[in-house]
């Protein structure tokens, strides 16, 4: 994308000027995104986006900067610039000696699109967004469908002061169903949202019309769904997207970008005993086509898969470059960001609790009173004090260890250290979905992941 | 090319393939510095913008957007929101006819203060934070600054441009006393970077998360709750707003549909907003479309008066346009506040119930279309009047319209918050609200 000469010269430049570390980032996205509701095409849009960050290292001390002018001369500018804020702290090279004899590295396409960005019109893409439509108008109840339809293609380049040079290209494709029930009672909502790092094919693995038909159940279950109990108890959490309570309140405690702040209520207990026995939790960054997956990371280095817990044990942590030097564990591939305009973090992948034995119908056995969420939203974590909550997006009451009424507006919250704890039983059903995790270097697609999993207690917040 | 070349280049081909094109194009400056232990650890510098359009073509609508600024990327930006265009079947899009709506400076000189300051000022708020025993980490902390410059252009005539900007100090700290532990975090926000006072941000970190600390876990339970202005904001910013934006109503998505002039809140909810408050962050000569800025009142003591209207929904639903189109270069039309604050009242007399002091989790906790809420929230036990202690691991839940409706008192303060966009209000009391815990 950039031609080698010029990049060696920004990280020389940066190198002279006291950098003991320098990187350039650059990158290029071409995305298409189209919104359907009710048979209209509300808006569709196109965009190309494109620029490049450098970031200079004095220590662990970072700078940063980013811009979308790539000439040669702006490019230079900002090496100098960065130089300049930094300040004469740094010690002169004014050899510039670095090994800007570049290993070049190209993905490999583990995750290329059959059907890329190119091919097929918009019409076609049209017509599969009205079979999405058209499966989830399940009854006469569903007043609304609302679809989505994102496609990012994003080239990337990374070369470092050490000689790295990786290119890897990325394609996502993601279809959004939103069902709007309505009945005297009130307007409810149910959705679902395939995506992986695939072309059009994606319409293949998730066809549009079975996409449409779950968001249009969903919001039919939450029309006739009673408000939730509130209270403690137990909770079995429904398989797929239901990962995302550890992706909240685990996950991001194991992330260096807190982790070497100790700003994590689980930093330095490696080896240690965090979680039940039944719970091993990995961050895959090479699941083919996950929607999480790339070959590199945005540092330039080949992902990989983390084995973060095992039986229990905290085996390892998530980290970047910066959290590597940091805390002197080492890199996994685990540096991301959203775009030029950040520099990166320690990020997850694919997150998930691997399967256990525990046959899915005997976790609800014995539960006098309790909770299935058998489908998420969203949630959030404070990883300085692990206060995490997530919603529920599809609950039924359990009853005498039967699944029972459906139940809307459930809120689970608790403490991850503690809730870690507290899962007694883990299914063998693993399954994944796809996300969209905010942090610090930005918003990332992310996959979560579990099979059905019981929490012995959790608060349950719903209507007192 | 710079931007204003991009722009009057897209608008001339447009014209040449018969397209009616509407060209907005932001560019942005931002500096960002981050103290950690003593240190500045990171510094951001950066200067990003692109050019967005919106087309019309035989009454259809399609967008498309670029940051690369050469004749060929802006070639196929036309040919792109040409064919978005023409994958809409309805044909009732049009571009506001204008004219000329002149350069506006919101910023001035605000930012202009020597670098050496700026770091100063991240550093000595770590320092402030740190100089209390309970702050356990400071996890972070920073000082940023973003000037931003927007020109609008069209084929039907409106040219304008503004600059606007803002300074912000932003800390995040875990607080800690025997077990308890709480993360905080606090910023403030201004157009002028000596407006700005570390010391003052600090200790507003210190005390709303200081005063969480031992907190106990709440019993399921009714409870009358005081909503601080920071936590309601939240509320009207995500949900409220959701709630009058005429492209919800349109789209079957809003629960006032239909109720204009009608009782919709409690008859001391007011709620206003103001595009042209002197010094407001969100402030805007003029909207996405270039419709003049003025003053709206949605709901007015209770009475939902009008919706927030581009020229798009105003023409469909036959009302008049409040100017609130909002676009940004990458975005498609939509519809957005400014400056959106709730009158405040006469005051609060608190006797028993809950301080909610924050809310959590809004992004999957809050239903803006079926209007339900069931959230993560930190806050503070009353009894008598007096606060007792602070409580924890609980949820708020209820229904953002009978929320509005059981407004029983107003805080006499204004207080603002850019969490939800910049959205202002007092201290509300709640009549009584659903809460989980223990």
């Amino acid at each position: 994308m950039l031609d080698q000469a010029l990049v060696g010269d920004v990280l020389r430049r940066a190198r002279q000027g006291g950098a003991d570390f320098a990187e350039l980032y650059v990158e290029r996205w071409r995305r298409r995104a189209m919104r359907v509701l009710s048979g209209e095409v509300k808006e569709a849009t196109s965009g190309l986006e494109y620029g490049a960050g450098l970031r200079l290292f004095y220590g662990t001390e970072v700078v940063y900067a980013y811009t979308n002018d790539l000439s040669p001369a702006s490019l230079l500018e900002v090496a100098d610039t960065l130089v300049r804020l930094k300040g004469s702290a740094g010690q002169v090279d004014a050899q510039g000696i670095g090994g800007l004899d570049f290993r070049k590295t190209v993905a490999q396409g583990l995750h290329a699109p059959q059907i890329p960005f190119t091919a097929k019109d918009k019409r076609y893409r049209l017509e599969r967004i009205l079979e999405a439509e058209a499966g989830a108008r399940v009854g006469p109840q569903i007043k609304q469908v609302q679809t989505n339809l994102l496609e990012w293609e994003q080239e990337v380049l990374v070369a470092t002061s050490e000689g790295a040079w990786a290119e890897d290209r990325r394609v996502r494709t993601r279809l959004v169903v939103t069902a709007i029930a309505q009945d005297e009672t009130g307007m409810q909502t149910g959705s679902a949202g395939p995506g992986l790092s695939v072309g059009l094919e994606l319409f293949e693995r998730y066809p549009p019309a079975e996409v449409g038909r779950r968001a249009g159940l969903q919001a039919l279950t939450n029309l006739r769904a009673k408000p939730a109990p509130a209270g403690t108890m137990p909770v079995v959490i429904g398989n797929g997207f239901g990962g995302v309570i550890f992706h909240e309140a685990l996950g991001h405690l194991l992330e260096t970008t807190s982790v070497a702040k100790k700003a994590s209520v689980l930093s330095d207990k490696l080896g240690e005993k965090v979680a039940s026995d039944c719970v091993t939790y990995i961050d895959d960054g090479t699941t083919p086509h996950g929607w999480g997956s790339q070959e590199f990371d945005d540092e330039g280095r080949p992902t990989e898969r983390t084995v973060l817990i095992e039986n229990g044990v905290l085996k390892s942590y998530m980290v970047d470059r910066l959290g590597s030097l940091l805390t002197g564990y080492r890199p996994t591939g685990s540096g991301r960001r959203q775009d030029y305009t950040f520099a990166p973090t320690s990020r997850m992948r694919n997150t998930f609790i691997a399967p256990g034995n525990t046959p899915k119908e005997k976790l609800f056995e014995g539960i006098e009173f309790g909770l299935y969420a058998a489908d998420m939203g969203g949630g959030q974590v404070r990883p300085g004090s692990g206060e995490y909550n997530f919603a529920v997006k599809e609950g039924y009451v359990i009853r005498h260890g039967r699944i029972e009424e459906p139940v809307r507006g459930a809120m689970l919250v608790g403490r991850g250290p503690e809730s870690i704890q507290k899962i007694v039983a883990v299914s063998d059903d693993l399954e994944t979905g796809p996300g969209m995790c905010g942090s610090l270097s930005g918003s990332l697609p992310v996959e979560v992941g579990q099979p059905h999993l019981l929490i012995s207690e959790i608060v349950v917040g719903g209507q007192a | 090319m710079t931007f204003e070349e991009a722009r009057d280049y897209l608008l001339e081909k447009a014209r040449a393939m018969g397209l009616e094109a509407e060209v907005l194009a932001t560019y942005s400056r931002e500096l960002t510095i981050q103290a950690h232990g003593g240190k500045v650890e990171e510094i951001t510098q950066a200067t990003q913008g692109g050019v967005g359009v919106r087309v019309v073509v035989e009454g259809k609508t399609g967008y498309a957007y670029t940051e690369e600024r050469t004749p060929e990327a802006l070639d196929w930006v036309l040919r792109e929101a040409h064919e978005n265009a023409l994958l809409q079947s309805e044909t009732g899009g049009f571009l506001p006819a204008g004219g000329e709506l002149g350069r506006h400076d919101l910023l001035g000189e605000g930012l202009s203060a020597p670098l050496e300051q700026k770091r100063q000022a991240a550093l000595d708020l770590e320092a402030d934070l740190r100089a209390d025993p309970r702050v356990l980490q400071v996890q972070m902390t920073r000082y940023s600054e973003q000037e931003t410059q927007a020109t609008l252009g069209s084929t039907r005539g409106v040219a304008g441009a503004f600059r606007n900007g803002f300074a912000l100090l932003l800390s995040s700290a875990v607080m800690g006393e025997g077990k308890s532990l709480k993360q905080g975090w606090e910023f403030d926000l201004a157009k002028e970077f000596h407006a700005l006072e570390p010391g003052r941000t600090a200790q507003q970190l210190l005390h709303r998360t200081g005063r969480l600390l031992g907190a106990r876990p709440l019993k399921t339970g009714r409870y009358k709750a005081y909503f601080e202005p920071r936590a309601f904001a939240q509320l009207v910013g995500m949900m409220g707003w959701f709630l009058l934006s005429a492209k919800n109503v349109l789209e079957g998505k809003s629960l006032l549909a239909g109720k204009l002039g009608q009782k919709v809140a409690s008859e001391m909810f007011t709620l206003v907003d103001d595009p042209t408050l002197i010094g407001g962050l969100a402030s805007r000569p003029f909207d996405a479309e270039g419709t003049a800025a003025r003053r709206t009142v949605f709901i007015e003591n209770g009475i939902l008066r009008t919706f927030a209207h581009n020229s798009e929904t105003a023409q469909k639903m036959g009302l008049e346009n409040t100017g609130h189109a909002f676009r940004s270069y990458k975005g498609v039309l939509d519809i957005a506040p400014s400056n959106l604050f709730v009158q405040p009242g006469e005051g609060v007399q608190m006797d028993d119930g809950i301080v909610v002091t924050e809310l959590m989790g809004l992004h999957a906790g809050a239903n803006p279309i079926s209007g339900e809420f069931s959230l993560q929230a930190l806050g503070l036990k009353v009894e008598g009047g007096e606060v007792a202690y602070p409580v924890e691991n609980f949820t708020v839940a209820g229904n953002i319209l009978e929320l509005f409706s059981r407004i029983t008192a107003l805080g006499r303060e204004l207080e603002w918050n850019s969490m939800m966009g910049m959205v202002g209000s007092p201290m509300v009391e709640v009549a009584e609200l659903s809460f989980a815990g223990a």
